[in-house]
């Protein structure tokens, strides 16, 4: 006989109200999540999140007010809750997933974790974690109208990372610094300006003029045309633009003059770039203030949303640099400040500068609204996209409990039905790939670098933490030894940060094992020396796809995947390893129509948007193949009766 | 239709709704913001659907109601704090509903809706019912296509759920499309060096179409017998000559079909306390209705009966969850709606989307 509770068979309602659950996440799916797994009849839950309550939050993120912006999403998410069931048995905590103190053990507590997370380092780790803990995870992501969930069991399903991902792209600095084409160059300009100018300065983010770009043949007849060109103050090449600014007092004036006359004068002399370009024109100051009219407020649009002439972004410029240089002023000695799109003197400079930037170069200019979109990587967002996938992590997660893993699947929400009329697109999981490097019993990889340029820190920020996503790894060098490259622990291999890789011996064929021992990970790296890698760019990793600015056709724009941001491409705007909001999982669009009208593929900072089905690594052909197939295996069909 | 305010947005609704703003567009968020949407039924689904309406910022949402909360309905519903027994669903669901957006005029009604006078639908644009009887559906329906009231129903039971819309004889939308822009023309500038297919977010054009609805009662009247509903006959290597697959587009229909009898034949949905005598009463109805299809009774499991009782809260979601975007959608006069059925599996994962009614 059945016995049900509510809906549920008593069976699995009771093991629901037994078992913990990790939910890694208190935003947009979080939210859903945790309301759905209470209502459901899941008791004890424990839910992190590192992050505050913003007011952008709450047009999705329901158990939050206005009243508690500021304040920990985890800990009011668990408040919210506890007023509809205050029986649930709720922890929060407010921090990174990624702290050590949540080790294997801390995972191993729970039965299921679930996570609803915004970004690819933090997906990562905790794939890792799962897998080192043997714990079933269920992976979520949305993006506008898109979603998709799925499941992860060591050994049965796919990890994470089995299925290489298009890292973020990055612009030449050539392109960013003389031959900007497109607004995304100008805006990350533009910030890359405001880190030299306010913020941590980085090498990687120069700004002015590239006197080494691969395009220019070096004339020595030139040399004199630059030297004239150069601008009174400092020759732009020695002084770095901090220092410069702050010399000048942070003038704003002197400062647009600058960098919108006298460096766009420089890059004149460098003819060879204007040979098939259009030519940027310099920007004077003093001519654009005789040009400005009062700017009118028209229409009922956003504010945000009106685009204003150069006159209006030149007063924007010369406003928000006397604001953000007092806000540095009063930070004191030494003073960093970060850039956030919500702070707006910083949202106004980025908007000011790269709209001049882009006038310049003859692009039309955009309003602060789609500036503040590209530049901060915004992903539109809404509560039912994220209500649904919600609602499916918690029907997943009962097939785990109830031990019905085979049933599982990945699930895609698509915007409008495919061909074979469905909105959700149900689809076996696969099995972990052989080669994964991080789930395959002993990973290995390749990687192509220069051991004579590449720093121990490059190799441990750059390639083992943002490319291979470790958070705290240990290098020894396989040559007999055992010599100890890089210890995790703080102080012990400082010394060896600023030496070289060839300095310690390391040459082509050389083997690094690496060990990450929170995430419980060995990953073997062979090195291969190479000299003529492609310029700015410091590593390969070999086997991935090779990372480019993506210019696809249009027709197989339309079938790539749709991420629900209207925006183009969208490479990193940042170059540091990010933190910031990004990405979803894959979804697979319909195959007909895309599913978003605006599709393009967003790959960007910190995450990224495409996973499998990538025209470009030739994988998505395959998968897409599959799925196109009529009653493919994996495609779930339930309009078949079969009649005696 | 739907008039949208020619006024200034406030820096607080600029602020709170930009991330759906930046998908759906300013317009569009105008159109809602100058819609009340009735809503009938505070159950789980309908408390989704307040949430996501609520949230999604309608100018005013009346929650309909005259049931009284009950144990059961603390667990199923999160906008009822927990204690409130005996207070009537709508009026307890209130406050934290009103919570979820205050610049939204939410209002509870205590009545039955089978009282209300034809007059008070037609103060809505949008109207949306869960929980009711197939006869007030039908009838509620044809009042609001007369008036050109947007229509939803939707139900979840046990792990199955389905919505079914009725915008009208025309409901006229757009969609946004990327303009593709060409190479140094005089209109789109984006650069020195920009290539052909540029997808600016500036550089879209709304196209304008148009869909046409059926009523809920041309929808339902389907003649389960005649050939075209049994579509195509095929033969698959899987089964032996002697055996058939028919496809029949009907399948989701079943469960909703079998519980809106149940629903009117006892006025309640199935209820865990008396799950044996509901169950055999479940049985006995599917025998019916597929019996009427032509159909044998192995279609279903035969303990799909288990499946269908109370509302699974991660179904309500999802139904909840798709049924919002469709009221929102049809507000806005932004994007394809569905057409005109979407049927949601639990068990399976599948959601599927499709139309009866007449050609």
């Amino acid at each position: 006989m059945v016995q049900l509770v509510g809906s549920l068979r008593k069976e699995l309602a009771d093991s629901l109200s037994a078992c913990r659950v990790l939910v890694v996440g208190a935003g947009g799916i979080g939210c859903e999540l945790l309301k759905n797994l209470v209502l459901t009849g899941f008791k004890n839950i424990e839910v992190i999140d590192l992050d505050i309550i913003d007011v952008s939050n709450l047009n999705r993120q329901f158990l939050f007010q206005k009243k508690h912006v500021g304040k920990s999403k985890a800990q009011v998410a668990k408040e919210s809750v506890l007023q509809f069931c205050p029986t649930a048995n709720i922890t929060a905590y407010h921090d990174s997933i990624m702290n050590p103190e949540y080790n294997v053990e801390f995972f191993r507590n729970f039965m299921l974790v679930m996570n609803a997370l915004d970004n690819r380092a933090a997906r990562n780790h905790v794939n890792r974690m799962c897998l080192a803990a043997d714990i079933p995870l269920i992976e979520s992501g949305t993006a506008g109208y898109l979603g998709q969930v799925t499941v992860i069991k060591k050994g049965l399903t796919e990890c994470y990372e089995c299925q290489p991902k298009p890292t973020q792209k990055t612009f030449p600095g050539c392109t960013i610094r003389n031959t900007p084409s497109e607004p995304i160059h100008c805006i990350v300009w533009a910030k890359y300006l405001f880190n030299q100018l306010f913020g941590e300065e980085d090498a990687d983010q120069e700004v002015s003029p590239d006197t080494a770009d691969p395009e220019l043949s070096w004339n020595p007849a030139d040399t004199e045309a630059r030297a004239t060109a150069s601008d009174q103050d400092g020759d732009i090449k020695r002084v770095s633009t901090k220092d410069w600014a702050r010399s000048t007092g942070y003038d704003a004036v002197k400062l647009f003059n600058k960098l919108f006359k006298d460096d766009i004068q420089y890059l004149l002399t460098m003819d060879k770039l204007w040979k098939k370009r259009k030519a940027p024109l310099p920007l004077d100051w003093l001519e654009i203030q005789k040009l400005a009219c009062p700017q009118e407020v028209t229409g009922t649009g956003l504010k945000d949303q009106q685009v204003l002439g150069v006159a209006g972004y030149s007063q924007l410029f010369s406003r928000s640099v006397e604001t953000l240089r007092s806000m540095l002023a009063d930070k004191g000695d030494g003073a960093e400040l970060v850039w956030d799109k919500d702070d707006p003197p910083a949202m106004d400079f980025v908007t000011a500068a790269a709209n001049l930037r882009m006038h310049i170069f003859s692009m039309n200019m955009k309003s602060r609204f789609d500036i503040k979109s590209m530049a901060g990587n915004i992903i539109p967002a809404i509560a039912t996209t994220n209500a649904v996938i919600a609602g499916l992590i918690v029907l997943e997660a009962l097939k785990i409990l109830s031990g019905d893993v085979e049933q599982c699947r990945t699930i895609f929400l698509n915007k409008q039905p495919n061909p074979r009329k469905k909105l959700l697109v149900p689809c076996a999981l696969d099995p972990p790939s052989a080669n994964c490097y991080v789930c395959a019993s002993k990973p290995e990889v390749t990687v192509k670098l220069n051991v004579h340029n590449t720093l121990v820190l490059a190799l441990q920020d750059k390639i083992l933490k943002e490319k291979f996503g470790m958070v705290a790894p240990d290098v020894q060098i396989e040559d007999g030894k055992g010599t100890i490259l890089i210890s995790s622990e703080e102080g012990e291999t400082e010394a060896n940060n600023s030496k070289f890789l060839s300095d310690f011996g390391i040459r082509h064929g050389s083997r690094l094992q690496v060990d990450d021992f929170l995430q419980d990970y060995t990953l073997l790296v062979n090195v291969i020396h190479c000299e003529d890698l492609e310029k700015d760019v410091e590593f390969e990793v070999v086997g991935d796809a090779p990372d480019k600015a993506p210019t696809p056709p249009s027709a197989q724009e339309d079938k790539n995947v749709a991420n629900g941001n209207k925006d183009s491409a969208e490479p990193s705007t940042s170059s540091k390893a990010p933190a910031e909001q990004d990405d979803v999982l894959i979804v697979d669009s319909d195959e007909e129509e895309p599913s978003s009208s605006t599709m393009d593929v967003r790959m960007e900072s910190g995450g990224h948007k495409r996973k499998l089905h990538d025209a470009e690594t030739g994988e998505a052909s395959a998968k897409r193949q599959r799925l196109d197939q009529p009653l493919a295996a994996d495609e779930e069909d339930d309009d078949i009766i079969a009649l005696d | 239709m739907i008039e949208k305010e020619d006024s200034i947005i406030s820096e607080e609704e600029a602020a709170q709704y930009d991330r759906q703003i930046r998908l759906w567009g300013l317009d569009a968020q105008k159109r809602l913001r100058g819609s009340r949407v009735l809503l009938v039924g505070l159950r789980g689904l309908g408390a989704e659907v307040a949430k996501n309406l609520i949230l999604a910022g309608v100018k005013g949402l009346t929650m309909l109601d005259h049931e009284l909360v009950t144990e059961e309905s603390c667990r199923a519903q999160f906008l009822i704090p927990v204690n409130n027994q005996g207070q009537n669903r709508a009026q307890a669901s209130l406050e934290r509903a009103q919570y979820l957006n205050p610049m939204v005029e939410v209002k509870a009604d205590t009545d039955r809706v089978e009282t209300k006078p034809d007059e008070f639908f037609l103060q809505f644009e949008a109207v949306c019912l869960t929980g009711c009887s197939r006869d007030l559906m039908v009838r509620v329906d044809q009042l609001c296509f007369q008036h050109n009231i947007k229509l939803f129903c939707g139900d979840v039971f046990g792990y199955h759920g389905y919505m079914f819309s009725d915008l009208g004889q025309e409901h006229n939308y757009v969609e946004e499309k990327p303009k593709v822009v060409k190479p140094k023309t005089e209109e789109s500038n984006d650069g020195p060096e920009a290539k052909k297919t540029k997808i600016d977010p500036n550089e879209t054009t709304m196209i304008k179409k148009t869909a046409c609805f059926c009523s809920l009662k041309l929808a339902l009247e389907v003649d389960w017998t005649n050939e075209k509903a049994k579509s195509s006959l095929k033969h698959t290597p899987h089964f032996s000559t002697t055996q058939s697959i028919v496809f029949s587009p009907f399948v989701p229909l079943f469960v909703p079909t079998v519980l809106l009898k149940f629903r009117t034949d006892k006025g309640r949905d199935p209820h865990p306390e008396s799950f044996e005598a509901d169950a055999m009463l479940l049985r006995q109805i599917r025998d019916d209705v597929l019996e009427a299809m032509g159909l044998s009774s192995d279609l279903l499991p035969h303990d799909f009966v288990s499946y269908c009782f109370s509302e699974m809260a991660p179904v309500c979601a999802v139904v909840g969850g798709v049924l919002g975007q469709e009221v929102v959608k049809a507000l806005s006069q932004r994007d394809a709606p569905h057409k005109n059925f979407f049927f949601f599996d639990g068990m399976k994962g599948s959601g599927v989307v499709d139309y009866f009614g007449p050609k």
